[in-house]
């Protein structure tokens, strides 16, 4: 990029007004039907026409902009509450690392076996693509009592089944990483006949790098995904996925509304700690 | 991007090769014969012993895979995987009875054959269902609108510096989260799945066409001002060649996630049908066959939808990583 890098702050803020201002009709057109249908069963309510109930029906399409204001509030205080939703997305967050530490180590294993075995390559990759399509919520409960079976509780088996759903990303990149170097830098390589693992310490693993944190940022919000699955279908008491199913089955629209925001920026915090990471691990990397 | 295993010489199909075909032969022999007779013997005294076999014969498997791998043969190249499958289903169908597993908690491959012979006709209207109307449509949905968004990113820079932004943000949202607001909104019919799988399929597809769109050399743009190309004509000789690998490493993460994203979306609430609704109602019921046969189902569907992905960027990319994932 030659251009004279400009701020996206302001070009950010006037989208975000604009959706902002998009939102208010939108709510008001999506919950009118169900408030009028409301008002037309002789419910009690606190409001004369379907217009003004529109923002405050008890279970909206859309909420309101008070009711989700509300709805944090209820959700939020006191922080440290085990039902607050800010503590519970710790508590996510802190399985999701763990996934994501165990998903990274395994997929730059098979990464590094998938480039350095053409054999392995064939006989596992159509198993480890399929291994991505095997829906989650249906092997969580059946992999929890499994592990409970061998004495793994409580974190763990969450942590795994984050790692289950993250391994394939990093594998994929970090083997297009490791794939990277040019013939002509591998032919340099074998001029100076370099052995196999030196090729791979010396050259292939730097060049890797990047790819690896590409893919980690895939990852960390799979992984994610994994932990919040894995809490919705195995028993558990704490963290974001148990408050998600608590509340679908109560059928809280504004509670689930919550614990999405709280869920996204839960994900957003994740991959800036890995871009984080990135920053430490590659100052020299111009931004782009 | 062959890069390492180009000039390697195939090795001589000969004495090597046959010595691999009669190791698999003999492992998946012992496998099998290992099956039938636990299958005669409910409940096998020494179960430590029929692992310690079933390892070295899968070992002695392993070796055999690896042999059927060499060379650029088509056999060499999709019969490994073939008996990958087999060795693993044979050895834990093997694992499974020695060690007396009930089929409460894992039921053995046999098993799951049965029920998924047994509940064919629900189990494929499911998948219909699930993929068709859910995964695929939802992912087409997902697909062109994040291209004609990326268009409209890539025309305006305002845009770019407003919009994207908030496209790398909402791609780090979890569907899961994301699924039950949309199935409270929306109603448990299809379509409040199909959303679910277009939205995530969007973000990617945006995020991934913009930077690809942008990715071009800044020396074949200068190549094409100086031959006075017209706009259009430098937007589809350059711009797009240089967008696709982007565009189709976004479809290949979307391929795999919208036929799961469509499955968790269904444990929201659906009208009675998917495979995401059979799942969750068989679970409930202890019949862990008739769940790992659905299973087996949407991870073959999931295989086949990204080959084709993969197979259509062979096609249109030039220079596209063959072998890669």
């Amino acid at each position: 990029m030659t251009l004279p890098r400009r701020s996206p702050l302001l070009p950010m803020l006037v989208v975000a007004a604009v959706a902002a201002l998009l939102y208010l009709p939108l709510m008001v057109w999506a919950n009118y039907g169900p408030a009028a249908r409301t008002l037309a069963s002789g419910a009690e309510l606190e409001c004369r026409t379907a217009l003004a109930c529109a923002t405050q029906l008890r279970n909206p399409v859309l909420p309101s902009p008070g009711q989700l204001a509300g709805g944090f509030r209820a959700l939020s205080v006191p922080l440290t509450s085990p039902l607050s939703a800010p503590y519970n997305a710790v508590v996510t967050g802190g399985e999701t690392l763990l996934g994501l530490a165990l998903g990274a180590v395994v997929g730059l294993a098979l990464a590094v076996l998938l480039v350095a075995s053409r054999s392995f390559e064939r006989a596992t990759l159509p198993w480890l693509v399929a291994s991505q399509t095997v829906p989650i919520v249906a092997i969580a409960p059946m992999l929890a009592v499994l592990l409970g079976q061998y004495g793994v509780q409580g974190f763990l088996p969450k942590a795994i089944i984050a790692a289950f759903i993250a391994f394939f990303p990093v594998a994929v990149g970090m083997s297009r990483g490791l794939r990277s170097p040019d013939a002509l830098q591998l032919d340099l390589m074998r001029t100076y006949s370099a052995s196999g693992s030196q090729t791979f310490r010396l050259l292939r693993f730097p060049a890797s790098v990047p790819y690896l944190f590409t893919a980690l940022k895939v990852a960390a919000t799979a992984a994610l995904v994994g932990s919040i699955v894995a809490e919705i279908s195995t028993i558990s008491f704490s963290g974001l996925g148990k408050m998600l199913a608590e509340n679908s089955r109560a059928s809280d629209t504004i509670a689930l509304w919550v614990i999405m925001v709280y869920g996204a920026v839960l994900g957003v915090t994740l991959v800036g700690l890995v871009g984080l990471a990135e920053r430490l691990v590659t100052p020299w990397k111009v931004r782009a | 991007m062959t890069g390492g295993t180009v000039s390697v010489p195939a090795r001589t199909p000969g004495r090597a090769a046959s010595v691999g075909t009669l190791a698999l032969a003999v492992a998946m022999a012992g496998l099998l014969g290992a099956c039938l007779l636990l299958a005669r013997q409910p409940q096998p005294t020494s179960p430590a012993a029929w692992l310690l076999g079933v390892l070295a014969l899968l070992v002695l498997g392993g070796v055999g895979v690896r042999s059927a791998a060499q060379g650029e043969s088509r056999a060499a190249r999709t019969l490994p995987a073939v008996f990958t499958l087999l060795l693993g289903v044979l050895g834990a169908e093997a694992l499974l009875r020695a060690y007396a597993v009930p089929a409460g908690l894992i039921p053995t491959p046999s098993l799951v054959l049965r029920a998924l012979w047994n509940a064919r006709t629900v189990l494929l209207q499911d998948t219909l269902y699930t993929f068709g109307l859910e995964g695929l449509l939802g992912f087409l949905l997902g697909t062109l609108a994040g291209l004609l968004l990326a268009l409209v990113v890539v025309r305006f820079r305002f845009l770019e510096l407003g919009l994207l932004p908030y496209a790398a943000l909402f791609s780090s949202i979890p569907i899961v989260a994301l699924a039950p607001v949309i199935v409270k909104a929306v109603g448990l019919e299809w379509p409040s799945k199909t959303l679910v799988v277009a939205v995530t399929v969007l973000f990617p597809v945006v995020v991934g066409a913009v930077r690809g769109l942008q990715s071009a050399q800044p020396l074949h743009l200068d190549l094409m001002h100086t031959y006075a190309a017209a706009p259009a004509q430098t937007f589809r000789e350059v711009r797009v060649p240089s967008a696709l690998p982007f565009v189709f490493g976004a479809l290949k993460v979307g391929s795999t996630l919208a036929l799961i994203s469509a499955i968790v979306a269904e444990f929201f609430g659906t009208d009675g049908h998917g495979l995401g609704f059979r799942i969750q109602i068989e679970v409930g019921r202890f019949n862990l066959d008739i769940v790992w046969a659905a299973i087996v189902l949407s991870s073959v569907v999931g295989i086949a939808f990204f080959s084709a992905v993969g197979l259509l960027e062979r096609r249109l990319v030039t220079g596209a990583p063959g072998r890669d994932a």
